[in-house]
């Protein structure tokens, strides 16, 4: 993926540089909300990593008049502050993702992939997901595997469809937890846990492989078709 | 002139002066107008007096001509005694026919307020009156008793206005003082807890005064710092503490990582260390919630939360976690009780309270958990049938850090609780903890 990084903090910002460019990105960066813009502006990025407090012209601004100016290009935006009212402000402006400093680069690797490929799949919202013998209706709310229908309970169906989404992918607890409960904090039980396993015993009861992987200390990974 | 005036003004002592002056200036005014009515007044007394003789001695004219006057005059002079009215009467060559007034005879006819007898000493108001034959009569009144009465009101009037100037002076100087003194007694304390004894307090002396309700709201500001400071002061050390543990583990795990040489033990170090940097991040973000929410910055935010449908939510996104511990669980939400607030954060305070009872419960527990309005309250109770907490505990349950006996040997920031105080008190609203064969925390939320 081609990234741009705006970011004016230097050490958070070679942090992030060196991270994604051994992941095999193309990284580009500046230092200063105008430049940034700028740069933004030619619009041959597939993400922008955005701070939201910068020198020259703030993260939000540079959010508002990049969309106002027609770029979809999707936007993680990084925040110093876990304020309530930020998280919701920096969405509202236009943020596809926000991200509270500090963070583990984990996290931020998930996201930033996570961001790839999205405009497409807004831009044609589908009514089935179909990985491998599972399928998925996202109107009827049904699931079936290998043609037998399975019962899920309502965030059962919601973590499965997030998963299925996002499929290769890997998917942080943190993200599970903000996108199928809507929290923005993390409780210290095992919430996301305990519904994977529950999920993955209805899923697999007809004795087929696993098709969600636990990647340790990183998340989850819907295993997509070859 | 002007800055001294207006400076003058908001001194106690220049208000006081200025006050007194102003009524001693009044008091002259008052004297001087006395004078001038009394003096008027005396005068035409005087005037109506000789007239009244003159009348008299004009009737005996009439009966007896000059003579008959002359005759008069002496009978008059010869009954008098010492501060009555003096005569003289003359001839058409100005030869004296009777009366002892020792002063010229006026050439024209009338009134005069002033006249001055041959040796200079005596001062008569007169009225001259020509008769038919060409002679003059002169009857005058000494103005020695209205002049002594004119002396007398001066007299008083300036003795007053010395003497309200000078009890002016000495009250505003005595005014003045008891004020210095007062305030000096706030200023010195407010000197003494500037320069660090935050113990003290602005002194009283019980008698309700205006100094006394100033010092008296001054220690209760100064209390409320005081609260505040040992608040912090407790916060950052309990901080301190808190960190040193993870961040002795960290630093150990790091050291081990250096030391060992096999590659396996170091992986595993480093996982661990990971683990435990990220602990104290979760910790920092914790209290950086607490300050936030504590900062009500959040209250704008607000909206209507239907709470009964946010507790089913967080319900269902707990009981599997309930079931695999193997508690209990029992519900009983009132429907339709809404209330003024901010979604997320109430989400996080259940979250919270769901957290918090089934960590420190053991399986076979009930967790119960309750919705009801009472008046214009929610009342949102989260409790359970397990062991309860201390007595003792309770009060401390809800500040930064707190443990009691029941979380000490479970992983916990202990902080939970207090973001769930600092929720609630966002809200307008009030935790309590309740031990009474089980545990109970109840959050009372405002519906307006």
């Amino acid at each position: 993926m081609r990234i741009l990084i705006v970011e004016d903090d230097v050490a958070t910002r070679q942090f992030i540089v060196k991270g994604l460019a051994a992941l095999g990105h193309q990284i580009s960066s500046s230092s200063d909300g105008r430049d940034g813009l700028f740069q933004a502006t030619d619009g041959r990025y597939d993400a922008l990593i955005v701070d939201r407090l910068l020198p020259g012209l703030d993260g939000l601004s540079l959010l508002r008049m990049l969309r106002a100016a027609g770029n979809r290009t999707p936007v993680l935006m990084l925040t110093a502050v876990a304020g309530i009212a930020d998280r919701v402000e920096g969405l509202e402006s236009g943020a596809d993702d926000y991200l509270v400093k500090p963070f583990a680069f984990s996290e931020l690797a998930a996201r930033v992939h996570a961001l790839g490929r999205r405009p497409a799949l807004q831009a044609e919202p589908q009514q089935r997901l179909i990985i491998g013998d599972v399928e998925l209706d996202l109107a009827r709310r049904s699931v079936q595997r290998a043609g037998r229908r399975i019962l899920l309970q309502p965030r059962e169906f919601a973590l499965l469809a997030e998963l299925m989404r996002n499929a290769d992918r890997v998917m942080t607890r943190t993200m599970l937890l903000e996108r199928v409960w809507d929290f923005d904090f993390d409780p210290r039980t095992n919430i996301v846990e305990t519904h994977l396993s529950r999920l993955r015993a209805k899923l697999n009861a007809g004795g087929e492989p696993d098709p969600i992987e636990t990647l340790r200390g990183a998340g989850y990974r819907y295993r997509g078709d070859e | 002139m002007k800055p001294l005036l207006s400076t003058l003004w908001r001194s106690t002592f220049g208000l006081v002066a200025l006050v007194s002056l102003g009524l001693a200036l009044s008091a002259l005014l008052i004297g001087f107008v006395v004078y001038e009515v009394a003096h008027e007044a005396l005068e035409e007394q005087l005037d109506h007096r000789i007239a009244a003789e003159t009348r008299a001695l004009l009737v005996e004219n009439g009966r007896g001509g000059v003579d008959e006057v002359a005759r008069a005059i002496r009978q008059r002079e010869a009954a008098s005694s010492g501060d009555s009215l003096a005569y003289r009467l003359v001839d058409h060559t100005g030869q004296t026919l009777a009366g002892s007034l020792d002063a010229p005879v006026p050439a024209a006819p009338g009134y005069l307020e002033h006249l001055v007898d041959k040796r200079g000493d005596r001062v008569s108001q007169a009225l001259t009156t020509a008769l038919a034959d060409g002679s003059r009569l002169v009857v005058a009144a000494d103005r020695a008793a209205l002049n002594e009465t004119d002396e007398t009101i001066l007299t008083i009037t300036a003795i007053a206005f010395a003497a309200m100037l000078l009890i002016g002076i000495a009250g505003a100087w005595t005014v003045g003082s008891v004020t210095r003194t007062r305030l000096r007694e706030i200023d010195s304390a407010a000197q003494a807890i500037i320069d660090g004894d935050l113990s003290r307090r602005m002194p009283l002396d019980g008698s309700g005064s205006e100094f006394d309700r100033v010092s008296a709201t001054l220690n209760r500001m100064l209390e409320r710092i005081a609260a505040l400071l040992d608040n912090l002061r407790q916060v950052s050390s309990d901080v301190a503490h808190d960190l040193r543990t993870p961040l002795t583990r960290l630093n150990n795990r790091l050291d081990e990582a250096l030391s060992t040489t096999d590659e396996a033990d170091r992986q595993l170090a480093i996982e661990a260390a990971l683990a435990d940097s990220r602990e104290l991040l979760d910790l920092f973000a914790a209290l950086l919630r607490i300050s936030e929410v504590e900062a009500l910055a959040v209250r704008r935010h607000f909206s209507e939360v239907a709470l009964g449908a946010l507790l089913d939510e967080l319900v269902d996104a707990y009981l599997p976690d309930i079931e695999a511990s193997g508690h209990r669980l029992q519900c009983e939400i009132e429907a339709g009780v809404v209330v003024p607030g901010d979604r997320r954060l109430l989400r996080q305070l259940i979250a919270n309270l769901l957290d918090n009872t089934l960590r420190h419960t053991p399986a076979g527990t009930t967790i119960s958990v309750r919705l009801s309005a009472v008046d214009d309250h929610a009342a949102i109770t989260i409790g359970d049938d397990g062991p309860g907490v201390a007595a003792n505990e309770l009060p401390r349950l809800f500040q930064r850090f707190a443990r009691s006996e029941r979380s000490r040997h479970t992983a916990g920031s202990g902080l939970g609780l207090a973001l769930v105080a600092a929720i609630a008190t966002a809200h307008r609203g009030r935790v309590s903890a309740t031990s009474n064969g089980g545990f109970s925390i109840t959050v009372e939320l405002p519906e307006r």
